[in-house]
């Protein structure tokens, strides 16, 4: 019983760090541009 | 410096790549105009470098060195910190590398400390620090690598959408974020009903259940929750009142039966309302993607004329670009080729033709000399022009449409989704069968409390959540699929409407036609002369000429010969030498007077007069006292046409032409391709008229245009079509848009709609069927939410794997045109 108690105990402690992540990333523009990140992940860096 | 002989770039000497070819010194700026040179010459088509009516590079080299106009950004920028910051729109980008080259040019410039594109947007935020650099030379940088910056201002109506967007998608991952948590308990507490749970530990589960779904039903289905209560107060039962009934059902009966020990169903309610929230993203990106890509069609900038200013101190005339909102009556502006006439005008100086078929419908250009009137929104052909401003802002021809447009807006009917006309006899009906539950299972003794419970499950199985993607899914593959053939889908009301078209009415000048005079016919009255040979003559001598028929026939022959003594007759037509012979080009009245014998034309005057007949223009050439061919030049039909009638015929749809333009040339135009109705000499709000006059008989109408002239009508229409190439005021006023002017995509569209449609039906009726199927078991009071879990589950499966269906339908009924 205690471990199931803190197995959803965890699971929800889990899941909303992942929700405050997505409410993160919305409120950040990140699916302000959903189209570059594929072209972007192709240029080369080197010098930064 | 030297000038590359291919491309006419500019380089520094040390980059030049020297080559001789059949004896002549070549000079090139790379190998890869040399390669292209050489290929051009061993194909024998050097007269493309004659051809060629550009002296300079083609990137006009005035986009390098024209100093930017800071005047119009100065007021977008904005202070961030110790920075500054500005949003531009960058014009020219076509692919993934323009946007990599403008972000490492910039980012590389010195003072620039940020600098990102938008993909889908070509917006470009720029942060700078001011000590270290200006935003003009931020501007200068761009414009030097061949892009053109614009100031960009967003729309009030685009940052509302943008946050109504963003609002739903935190709303939709919150659901489901939550949701998938939720279905954790709910299948232990399925797994307990069938192997037997510790009543215990059920009641745990079930708290927690209820926790979760709070917010849901709470936080992200307060949208639906807020337009129930407003449609209640009137009676009025939609799509969203059928999802607050079923999920808020579906949670007070589970919160009740937690006490009581029985079942609950929080698993429903939460699902319900974010599978709606999933189609209602759906619906609202896809509206977002259209409208940024009419957005780009459209010209995103303020508009600008250059005005005549006086110096006070010289008292020359300076030329300077202002927006085209501060001009007023009484200004001298100046109007080059190719350029739009910004207002309403009369000419002071210069000569020219302008094209006003956008306005009128007139298909040939209209000279203009000074002393003319000139309409703003028409194309300035040929000369350069100065204009004296006669009307501004709501006097103009075009602010006279465009008011006809925002009336027919404003009266267009909004037709109801059949979902939402399904849902509206649906709702009373549920609400009277769990009524009627109740009252039965009273009447039969049963206690208040079991009978109650009764009812409210009819109304949790009752609701289809599926329902809320049947539409959107099917629109969804619709817009995708008309927008990978180039039709672009503003409004998704048109797969209702197009899927029921009784008539298919196009406008002719640019929509039927090209919308330019070309050459139409060569009739050879000198039978030893060839074809290719007698046009090369008239093309080298109309090659000087600034007038539409001489770029028609420009157009179409190459000038081969050295011209002498070249002049324009006014009215009549121009005469040059070739190779010592005096060459005639003109109407009757040139001939007669240059002593060209007319009387032993005989048939060939009878096929002049025919065509004449048929609102061509008929040119003739003749030399040494003789006529020597016939040129018939004419606003040609386009190619895909005929090809596109068949098929619409093959629709049942009833064609019509409107146009502005004479009778004659559009009758003449219609039998061509077979269209039986016109209707020509037609004034915007005419063509309003007869679309209106259509729909009164409850017939759906498609309107087709590019002209600012069709704008009235096309709003009218119940689908209207704008041509991408066509005025702005068209294509914003049309629900959907060709992208490429290719009129074989209206019938592509109309069976596209019709085959969307048919699914859409069959996407309802199966979102309805299982749930309607479980109400006499709900009824009955066995109802389980593994019963409602699986009714949910088959109902949207059905309407994702249907809706893909309208994928493979692509050939049925449908011509195969273009890519």
């Amino acid at each position: 019983m205690w471990t199931i108690g803190f197995l959803i105990f965890l699971s929800i402690i889990l899941g909303i760090g992942a929700w405050l992540f997505f409410i993160w990333s919305v409120k950040s523009g990140q699916y302000d541009d959903v189209e570059g990140p594929k072209h972007r992940m192709l240029d080369d860096d080197d010098e930064k | 410096m030297l000038r590359c002989d291919h491309c006419l770039l500019e380089f520094p000497d040390r980059e030049a790549v020297n080559d001789t070819i059949d004896g002549h010194e070549k000079v090139f700026c790379c190998i890869g105009c040399s390669g292209i040179y050489h290929l051009i010459h061993q194909e024998g088509l050097e007269a493309f470098y004659k051809k060629r009516k550009w002296n300079e590079s083609g990137i006009s080299s005035s986009l390098f060195q024209r100093e930017p106009d800071i005047k119009p950004f100065a007021e977008h920028v904005t202070e961030s910190g110790n920075n500054r910051e500005i949003d531009l729109y960058i014009e020219g980008i076509r692919c993934a590398s323009c946007i990599w080259l403008n972000e490492k040019i910039l980012l590389k410039s010195e003072g620039v400390e940020y600098a990102r594109l938008n993909y889908a947007t070509h917006r470009a935020k720029i942060r700078w620090d001011p000590n270290r650099t200006r935003l003009e030379k931020i501007l200068k940088r761009i414009l030097s690598i061949g892009y053109i910056p614009k100031p960009f201002s967003e729309s009030a109506q685009f940052r509302i959408q943008e946050s109504e967007r963003k609002d739903l998608l935190v709303r939709l991952g919150t659901a489901g974020f939550l949701s998938s948590q939720l279905m954790i308990y709910s299948i232990a507490l399925y797994a307990g009903y069938f192997q037997g749970i510790d009543p215990g530990t059920k009641r745990i589960l079930e708290l927690i259940a209820m926790l979760l779904t709070i917010p849901v039903f709470f936080y992200s289905g307060m949208p639906f929750i807020r337009n129930t209560l407003h449609g209640f107060r009137h009676l009025r039962f939609t799509m969203d009142s059928l999802i607050i009934i079923g999920a808020g059902s579906a949670f007070i009966y589970s919160v009740c039966e937690i006490s009581a020990g029985g079942e609950v169903y929080f698993d429903t309610s939460a699902m319900i309302i974010t599978l709606i929230l999933l189609g209602r993203y759906i619906e609202a990106a896809a509206k977002g993607k259209a409208s940024e890509t009419v957005k780009r069609l459209l010209e995103l900038s303020p508009r600008t004329a250059v005005k005549f200013v006086r110096n006070q101190e010289t008292g020359v005339d300076e030329r300077e670009t202002v927006l085209l909102t501060s001009l007023a009556k009484g200004d001298l502006v100046e109007v080059k080729p190719g350029e739009k006439i910004p207002l309403d005008g009369k000419v002071i100086s210069g000569k020219s033709e302008s094209n006003e078929s956008l306005l009128t419908g007139e298909s040939r250009p209209v000279r203009k000399i000074p002393g003319d009137e000139v309409i703003g929104g028409s194309m300035n052909l040929y000369g350069t022009l100065a204009i004296e401003v006669t009307r501004t802002g709501k006097d103009t021809v075009v602010s006279g449409i465009i008011k006809a447009v925002e009336d027919a807006q404003a009266h267009k009917p909004k037709i109801q989704a059949l979902a939402d006309r399904v849902v509206g006899i649906f709702v009373p009906a549920i609400l009277i069968i769990a009524l009627v539950t109740v009252v039965s299972y009273l009447a039969r003794g049963s206690s208040l409390h079991h009978s109650l419970m009764t009812g409210v499950s009819v109304l949790v199985i009752a609701c289809p959540c599926s329902l809320g993607l049947a539409t959107p899914l099917a629109v969804l593959i619709f817009t995708t699929m008309a927008s990978s053939r180039g039709i672009l889908i503003r409004n998704s009301e048109v797969v209702e409407k197009g899927a029921r078209l009784g008539h298919i009415i196009f406008d002719k000048t640019g929509t039927i036609t090209k919308g330019r005079p070309l050459l139409k016919e060569v009739i050879i009255a000198d039978q030893s002369l060839a074809r290719d040979h007698l046009l090369s003559v008239a093309a080298s001598v109309e090659y000087m000429s600034e007038h539409s028929i001489g770029h028609a026939i420009c157009a179409a022959a190459v000038p081969s010969f050295p011209v002498t003594g070249f002049k324009t007759l006014p009215g009549k037509g121009v005469k040059g030498y070739v190779q010592g012979r005096r060459i005639l080009i003109g109407n009757r009245v040139l001939m007669q007077e240059e002593g060209i014998n007319m009387t032993p034309l005989g048939r060939l005057d009878e096929s002049a007069r025919y065509f004449e007949g048929q609102g061509d223009t008929v040119i003739f050439v003749g030399w040494d006292g003789e006529v020597r061919a016939l040129l018939v030049i004419s606003d040609i039909i386009r190619d895909e046409v005929p090809e596109t009638m068949d098929s619409i015929n093959a629709m049942k749809c009833t064609v019509a032409i409107v146009s502005g333009d004479t009778d004659i040339t559009t009758r003449s135009i219609a039998s061509q391709v077979g269209i039986k109705e016109t209707l020509s000499g037609i004034s915007p709000v005419g063509k309003r008229a007869y679309i209106a006059g259509i729909q009164k008989q409850k017939q759906r109408a498609m309107m087709v245009g590019d002209g600012i002239n069709d704008a009235p009508a096309i709003t009218e229409a119940s689908v209207g079509v704008g041509m991408g190439r066509g005025t702005e005021i068209a294509i914003e006023s049309a629900d959907a848009v060709l992208i490429r002017n290719d009129l074989c995509l209206i019938p592509y569209f109309v069976g596209l709609s019709r085959s969307t449609y048919t699914v859409l039906k069959q996407n309802i009726f199966w979102a309805f069927f299982y749930n309607i199927a479980a109400i006499p078991v709900a009824a009955a009071g066995v109802l389980h939410p593994i019963i409602a879990a699986g009714a949910m589950a088959a109902s949207s499966l059905f309407v994702v794997t249907n809706s893909l269906r309208i994928r493979k339908q692509k050939g049925k009924g449908i011509i195969a045109c273009g890519p």
